[in-house]
């Protein structure tokens, strides 16, 4: 009873037996190592193929048999003849030289058990693990960030699919582990020690001196040295790989990110800070939804194009298998990353135009009363984000509020709103559709930490001071809500904004009295305090140790005249 | 200068205009014209003449269609393309021309016999 061996040949399935498996297998090696560095050699690999599946359907049909044995095999080598001699009528200069079939492992991807594009199969069948691993860890990746989908992508596009069965059969190969690693290593130093000992009988026979012996001494340390070199290059050359595809990655996720962004794809964000994608809000509020945005999206698109096509040559190369449109690839990668950079240009060059003019709108809020407590609505998602984009509005958190003595007997707010343009007319009619909610409730004085703007009207340097005008003689209590509202308010005491916070506070024609704190802060508070705080402290130490050094000499001196 | 060497070239390039003669004639697959030319005994083994196809195809002077058979997988029928028919003239005109040279040459008796 023999074993027999499935194999596809141009579509056609063979019953080999396992010696004809053999032969046939390194034939097809042969035939493969001759013809594939040739140009073409791929589609001459697959028209032998062909023939020799022609060859052995008309073979088997003609002797009723099933299965293909050895003497078919020798039939086809005798038929198309030795692959040495195959690109004998070709070119003269080409003479064989491989005498050995080399079976090295290359990745290839498995168009026989594919469910996408056969990149886990090969992957599989390159490390000799399990197939269906791969393809978790591949999905793996897949819910949560996508990475999954472009790793794929990628590795669909850089390895090439197994088309021959000479690939096929390469694509299997020898399993990649430790123990050959160590026997690649130690055939090399098998082969210094050959050559080392070839010299040792070469010079003894000659003349035994002690140079021809140092001179052994030193080759074979050469020698050594070379082949662990060559291991640390090679082991150094994959790290190096295995690093440059990281950071290519890493730097190609942080571009995803942006045009994910920039073009609003959900799902496949990536990076995100804070549920806020790099970029798009930004993007929107400056640019609004017209044309400018597109041309922003399709320069990122285009300059994406780039990285995208160098990373899969960049991939191609390092499995070993170079792209042979690497440089077409390139070209166009280049072109498009300057077309997508001239867009880019041009609608920051728009969007900087529009910042050029600068105009103030002024409202003035009259209040009631004489006693205030200001406090702010905080914002419910404040990110640190100098604005948000909400349905229609753009929210946008630039505020100065300011508290100053009245010239008259009432309390009022004055809003300036501050908004750039293109031309003066822009900025001003900007500036003018501000909306920034006020309430006063009694005493309760609300504010905004935000104040918006119409979508259409862009975000161009939108900025807002608000100063509250109050009446000498009237109070105010400082909410710490208020605290991203205030900046370097003007009070009696030079007393820093935070510390201000909490307090009730009087309005005098000296400015801003605290009317509550129970100890005045100067300056920067606590710290130029806490220093005269330690000296004095210091002082009255030495002075009561002094103090003490006395009583006890005058102490002792009493004793000594006691007793005389 | 090795034997070897010159006989292969001069095979061929007879053995690229004798491709192009059989398909002047009628289109063919790859099987048809290795039989021809082994019955010629111009080649001997079938896997010499499949990169001599492939190039003569990659040079654009022959074309190739798909055609399934009975026999084992779709085959490849080739026919001359435009520019492989006028380059198959060209190789006649100079075949013929070397054709009579060689005859006039080796017809010449020779004075020392």
């Amino acid at each position: 009873m023999n074993k027999t061996i499935n194999i596809n040949l141009s579509g056609i399935i063979f019953y080999l037996d396992e010696e004809a498996y053999n032969l046939f297998n390194r034939y097809l090696i042969q035939v493969k190592n001759e013809l594939e560095s040739q140009e073409g050699g791929e589609e001459i690999i697959a028209d032998i193929e062909a023939r020799i599946a022609e060859l052995f359907t008309i073979r088997l049909e003609k002797s009723r048999h099933q299965v293909i044995t050895i003497h078919d095999i020798n039939f086809i080598c005798d038929t198309l003849g030795s692959p040495k001699e195959f690109m004998g009528e070709e070119e003269q200069s080409n003479e064989a030289h491989l005498n050995e079939v080399k079976s090295k492992k290359r990745l290839f991807r498995n168009p026989d058990e594919k469910v996408i594009g056969g990149v886990s199969s090969g992957i599989a069948a390159y490390f000799g693990t399990n197939m269906i691993l791969i393809r978790i860890i591949f999905l793996l990746f897949l819910p949560f960030t996508g990475i999954g989908i472009l790793l794929y992508v990628i590795l669909w596009a850089a390895i090439p699919e197994a088309k021959t069965t000479a690939q096929k059969l390469q694509m299997k190969g020898e399993p990649v582990n430790l123990s050959n690693i160590k026997k690649s290593v130690t055939d090399e130093l098998e082969g210094v020690k050959e050559r080392f000992g070839q010299f040792g009988k070469n010079s003894s026979a000659k003349n035994n001196s002690f140079i021809i012996f140092l001179n052994r001494i030193a080759s074979f340390i050469l020698q050594v040295i070379e082949v662990v070199l060559k291991f640390i290059f090679n082991f150094i050359k994959i790290v190096l790989i295995i690093v440059a595809s990281i950071t290519g990655f890493v730097l190609f996720m942080i571009l995803f990110g942006t045009i994910a962004e920039t073009w609003n794809i959900s799902g496949l964000n990536v990076i995100s800070i804070n549920g806020n994608l790099l970029g798009l809000n930004i993007a929107q509020a400056m640019l609004g939804n017209g044309i400018d945005l597109k041309l922003l999206q399709a320069g990122t698109l285009l300059i994406l194009l780039f990285p995208i096509l160098v990373l899969i040559t960049l991939v191609a190369k390092a499995l070993g298998r170079p792209l042979t449109k690497a440089k077409l690839f390139n070209v166009i990668g280049g072109i498009s990353f300057l077309i997508g950079l001239a867009f880019i240009v041009y609608t920051v060059g728009q969007v900087a135009t529009s910042f050029r003019v600068k105009a103030t709108e002024m409202k003035k809020i009259q209040l009631s009363g004489r006693v205030f407590d200001i406090r702010a609505d905080i914002l419910e998602r404040n990110e640190g984000f100098l604005f948000e984009l909400n349905d229609d509005r753009l929210r946008i958190e630039n505020i100065e509020l300011q508290i100053k003595e009245s010239k008259d007997s009432t309390a009022s707010l004055i809003l300036k709103h501050r908004a750039k343009g293109k031309s003066n007319s822009f900025a001003r009619q900007r500036a003018r559709l501000f909306d920034y909610p006020i309430d006063q409730t009694g005493e309760i004085l609300s504010l905004s930490e935000y104040f918006s703007v119409p979508k259409e009207a862009l975000y161009r340097g939108q900025a807002l001071k608000v100063t509250l005008y109050l009446p000498p003689g009237s109070e105010i209590f400082m909410d710490p809500s208020i605290e991203n509202l205030i900046f370097n308010i003007e009070n009696a005491h030079d007393m820093l904004d935070e510390n201000m916070l909490g307090h009730t506070w009087k309005m005098t024609e000296d400015g801003l009295l605290c009317a509550d704190c129970e100890a005045i802060d100067y300056f920067s508070g606590s710290d130029v305090n806490g220093i005269m705080k330690d000296k004095e402290e210091k002082e009255e130490k030495e002075e009561s140790s002094g103090m003490q050094r006395k009583i006890k000499e005058l102490e002792s001196e009493i004793k000594r005249l006691k007793s005389e | 200068m090795k034997i070897d060497n010159t006989k292969a070239q001069m095979r061929k390039g007879i053995l690229e205009y004798c491709i192009l003669e059989i398909l002047e004639s009628s289109d063919a697959y790859a099987s048809d014209i290795i039989e021809t030319l082994k019955k010629a005994k111009l080649i001997v083994v079938e896997g010499t003449l499949y990169p001599l196809l492939t190039r003569l195809k990659n040079a654009g002077l022959l074309e190739y269609r798909w055609e399934e058979s009975n026999s084992g997988p779709p085959r490849k029928y080739y026919s001359l393309s435009k520019s492989g028919k006028e380059f198959q003239k060209d190789l006649k005109i100079t075949w013929e021309e070397l054709q009579t040279a060689v005859k006039i040459i080796t017809n010449t008796p020779k004075n020392h016999e």
